[in-house]
């Protein structure tokens, strides 16, 4: 059953403007935020367990409390590059409730003590950047940004900047050296982000819907908050469904929601006489899950981690019987191919690789000790960079090949798909 | 200072030490390419990987500082299975270019592969085509094929040179180093870059293709092209000097040294020097020579006799020749200064405006010897004919002396000159003497901070050649030992001996 936390109001088109917002409650726990002392926000958002939304799930207000108390300004910067295959949630949030946002980060720059804050929204999201940029001009007007917010003697200026459409800017580090001006490349860490991120400052970056997420920790206290999800997974979540479903789209859900009700009563289910193959439960990086492994599996961090997968971005993809395992593995190897920063050798070598092994089988011309190969490359790959890119890529080659082993022994014995009869090039 | 067990043993290093270089230091061969110690860390390469204790995950040495009590090793099967898979890494889009790639012999890749990799490749794949023989500018050549983008050519315009000339254009296997269009690669410390470069990708366009390493020696020397003295490398062989590369020495060039430093060989090799002793343009003997300029010295009145000498000889050759014109009451030594203008000029990094290695040491015997006329007064002199014999010790390097012509015009006014020498100067013709060039004799050069570095002979170029402290023993006993026995004559004999014994 469908929670709606905060996508309560989405469907009234006024929501988007200051005025629509307002009526709905908005900027309320703003005020109240002011009359708090920042240390408490950090304690209560750490208290409700909200974790990061935008893939790797880390504590939010253990992040926050990584900044070092050495009098350097800090920086807030929200990460809404939404760039993992299937993700849409984000892009939904801007274009409905960009003052959810602008309210939320306020929140949380008052707690992180951070008078500067940008929004790195990616290349190709025109309208929702534009969406946002209207809330945050009719936030200034309002002195909701900028000295003084409020009357509390709280200064903070808002920015959004527009990424250039590269998935490696979705990385915290890759989009901090992308947001600094320079090519997006992820950068060593340790030193972290929280004690030296953009211009060498302590900086904190987070998801448009961790942020979000903060106003309502206000509002409904740990308690409240708490109401939906598990123990290690608090809260609700947006998730986005896309595939063999009837009725895609985004949908708020509890944590530990079961995904074959996600799939069936949200979704509409599969279209009529399909069967379920595999989901990919968290983004295209998170490994794949079989039909089987899908019946008992639970929308939250620890039911999918022990499953071998993970919740990522919260990007559902569904796939049914027509769908060929092989093909659909070239896709996503392309992807990565073409989006390694190129940085690490064996993300930038490896993924390169692994994209010509698999097209071989896809175009028929693969060899079954490619198909061993492809897990040695995938499992050397795994673990070994700067960032995640190449885990991300390893993950779904090494799932897709040890789940589905039969497909691809078939392409390479019979030079076409199982499923479609034909082959990559023919079609 | 934190203690760290590095393969088994214990060792000490100072706070702040990066794992790499504790490996280094405990002896241990760890596999790196983009570290440099001179360099940021880039941890790209991912080759370092080591296993520390408590740590499940795999590390880089070159971006994890050494803390006490650590206990780490590069021994482990996972750790040997991860470099091995990273050098896979590295050459499956690596070109088979060996056989006509300059780099090879001193190439990291094959001395790498050598050490932690030899296994069979899997990749049955095309290789990704990328640039070949791209021009960076007047001194360098990438092959992007080679590169393998550790980025360290990189990191050095931006961090050294400051010139940030290099960036890395693309992305993923279609990445390629390259320069901004019209921004050719062009600085004074440019081929360091090759130096660095760990594989053939950037080649210096002086040295490529003219020697394979492995026919070269080097020995290390004090470059003589400024009064920084860097620490450097020369690589020869018998038929002369091939190229210069810096050596690391913390207290004067780092690990760096500027591209004029470069060229101290060329004006040692045989084709620009004196071979033999000549007296108006016929060749004699090295004897004949030193008896005649004995007897100029003898039969010229002393106050008719001057001296010019530059801060490029060694201060042994000073402390003989000056004290052995003291001792016969010559007292007109005049130190010629090429560039006055920019003497004191500094770059900041490490080229100085005095171009010659040893100035503060020439100065010191000078001193000493109680010689400090003015160089106008010899320009006066030579004007009314007062000097009858001119004695020059000239400079090596001659590419630093742009006045040279218009010196040796000024010196031509004394009746006669004598010129001890190294480099052919077509407008002498009287009495010219071979001196032995930097690189052919041992001794001392004091640098512009009073730094006394001591250098050894590296090789033999031109037989007939004397130093100044030859010369002044041969004065004083009549005795000439000039050490014209190359070792590397019976090196070769022996190699030749040996190849055709296996055979």
């Amino acid at each position: 059953m469908e929670a709606k936390v905060l996508t309560e109001h989405y469907d009234k088109d006024e929501y988007r403007f200051l005025d629509g917002y307002k009526k709905h409650g908005g900027y309320q726990m703003l005020e109240q935020a002011f009359k708090m002392q920042p240390k408490d926000i950090v304690e209560q958002v750490k208290s409700a367990g909200l974790r990061g939304r935008g893939g790797a799930g880390f504590p939010t207000g253990v992040k926050w409390g990584f900044l070092p108390d050495n009098g350097e300004p800090r920086y807030l910067v929200c990460n809404a590059d939404e760039g993992e295959p299937g993700t849409f949630k984000d892009r939904l949030m801007m274009e409905r409730a960009p003052h959810q946002l602008i309210e939320g980060m306020i929140i949380s720059a008052f707690a992180t003590g951070s008078h500067k804050s940008y929004i790195y929204i990616r290349g190709e999201y025109n309208y929702p950047a534009e969406v946002v940029k209207q809330a945050i001009d009719e936030a200034y007007k309002a002195g909701l940004l900028g000295k003084n917010i409020l009357g509390s003697g709280f200064d903070h200026d808002m920015d959004i900047y527009l990424g250039a459409g590269a998935y490696i800017c979705g990385e915290e580090t890759g989009l901090l050296s992308s947001l600094e001006g320079k090519k997006g490349q992820p950068k060593l860490k340790p030193p972290f982000p929280a004690i030296k991120g953009y211009l060498g400052k302590p900086t904190i970056v987070n998801n448009v819907e961790t942020l979000a997420a903060v106003i309502y920790i206000l509002r409904d206290g740990v308690e409240g908050y708490r109401k939906f999800g598990t123990e290690k997974s608090a809260g609700t979540k947006l998730f986005s469904v896309s595939g063999n479903v009837v009725k895609p789209g985004n949908y708020e859900v509890p944590l530990g929601y079961p995904l074959m009700d996600l799939i069936n009563n949200e979704c509409g289910g599969l279209k009529p006489g399909r069967k379920l193959k595999a989901v990919i439960p968290g983004g295209s990086s998170a490994p794949v899950l079989t039909a089987q492994e899908c019946l008992d599996a639970t929308m939250d961090y620890e039911c999918l981690a022990q499953k071998g997968s993970m919740l990522g971005s919260g990007a559902v993809i569904v796939m049914d019987d027509s769908n060929c395992m092989v093909d659909s593995l070239s896709v996503l190897m392309h992807f990565y191919h073409h989006e390694s920063c190129g940085q690490c050798t064996p993300c930038r070598e490896g993924t390169g690789w692994l994209n010509k092994i698999v097209h071989s089988i896809a175009k028929g011309e693969g060899r079954l000790q490619d198909i061993d190969l492809i897990l040695k490359v995938a499992e050397n790959m795994k673990g070994r960079t700067i960032c995640a890119l190449s885990d991300a890529a390893a993950l779904p080659a090494i799932s897709f090949v040890s789940k589905f082993r039969d497909e691809f022994e078939f392409y390479v014995r019979e030079g076409r798909s199982k499923v479609k009869g034909v082959s990559y090039a023919e079609m | 200072m934190p203690k760290c067990n590095i393969n088994g043993k214990e060792i000490e290093v100072k706070e702040g030490t990066r794992l790499i270089d504790a490996f280094k230091e405990a002896g241990e061969d760890i596999a790196h390419y983009c570290y440099h110690p001179g360099l940021s860390v880039a941890g790209c390469c991912r080759l370092c990987m080591v296993e520390i204790e408590g740590n499940p995950r795999l590390q880089i040495a070159c971006n994890t500082t050494v803390q006490d009590g650590m206990s780490v090793s590069n021994e482990s099967p996972a750790v040997k299975d991860a470099v091995k898979w990273g050098l896979d890494f590295h050459l499956i889009n690596h070109p088979l270019d060996c056989p006509i790639c300059d780099q090879a012999g001193e190439c990291e890749l094959q001395i790498q592969y050598m050490k932690f990799g030899k296994y069979d490749s899997e990749m049955a794949e095309p290789k990704v085509k990328k640039h070949k023989v791209v021009d960076l500018g007047p001194k360098i050549v990438l092959d992007t094929e080679r590169c393998i983008l550790c980025s360290r050519c990189v990191r050095f315009t931006d961090e050294v040179s400051k010139t940030h000339e290099l960036g890395i254009f693309n992305r993923g296997d279609r990445s390629e180093i390259g320069t901004h269009e019209n921004k050719p690669l062009d600085n004074n410390y440019a081929i360091n870059t090759v130096d660095i470069c760990p594989v053939g990708a950037l080649t210096s366009k002086d040295f490529r293709f003219r020697q394979r390493v492995w026919y070269l020696k080097n020995s290390e020397t004090i470059c003589n092209g400024c009064s920084t003295g860097c620490s450097v490398k020369t690589y020869y062989n018998e038929e002369g000097l091939f190229r210069v590369k810096p050596v690391h020495n913390e207290d004067v060039n780092g690990y760096w040294m500027c591209d004029f430093g470069r060229d101290i060989y060329k004006y040692a090799n045989k084709e620009v020097r004196i071979q033999n002793p000549e007296l108006n343009s016929e060749d004699i003997t090295i004897d004949q020579a030193i008896t005649e300029f004995e007897s100029r010295l003898k039969s010229i009145d002393k106050s008719k006799t001057a001296v010019v000498v530059t801060g490029q000889q060694t201060v042994e050759e000073y402390e003989s020749f000056l004290g052995y014109l003291k001792e016969n009451s010559i007292n007109q030594v005049y130190h010629w200064i090429n560039n006055p203008d920019s003497f004191e000029d500094f770059d900041g990094l490490l080229i100085r405006g005095d171009k010659n290695p040893n100035t503060k040491g020439l100065l010191e015997v000078m001193d000493k010897n109680g010689f400090n006329k003015p160089w106008s007064e010899l320009t006066s002199k030579l004007e009314s004919n007062e000097i009858e014999h001119i004695i020059v010790v000239a400079p090596e390097n001659v590419e630093m002396y742009p006045d040279m012509d218009e010196k040796v015009q000024m010196f031509s006014k004394a009746k006669q000159l004598t010129w001890l020498g190294t480099v052919k100067n077509d407008n002498i013709n009287d009495l010219k003497i071979p001196m032995k060039s930097f690189v052919e004799k041992s001794g001392t050069f004091v640098n512009y901070e009073g730094r006394r570095q001591n250098f050894k002979k590296v090789t033999v170029i031109v037989k007939n050649a004397i130093c100044l402290t030859d010369m002044v023993s041969y004065l004083k006993n009549k005795t000439l030992e000039i050490d014209n026995s190359p070792e590397h004559y019976k090196r070769k004999m022996n190699y030749f001996t040996q190849v055709r014994g296996g055979l």
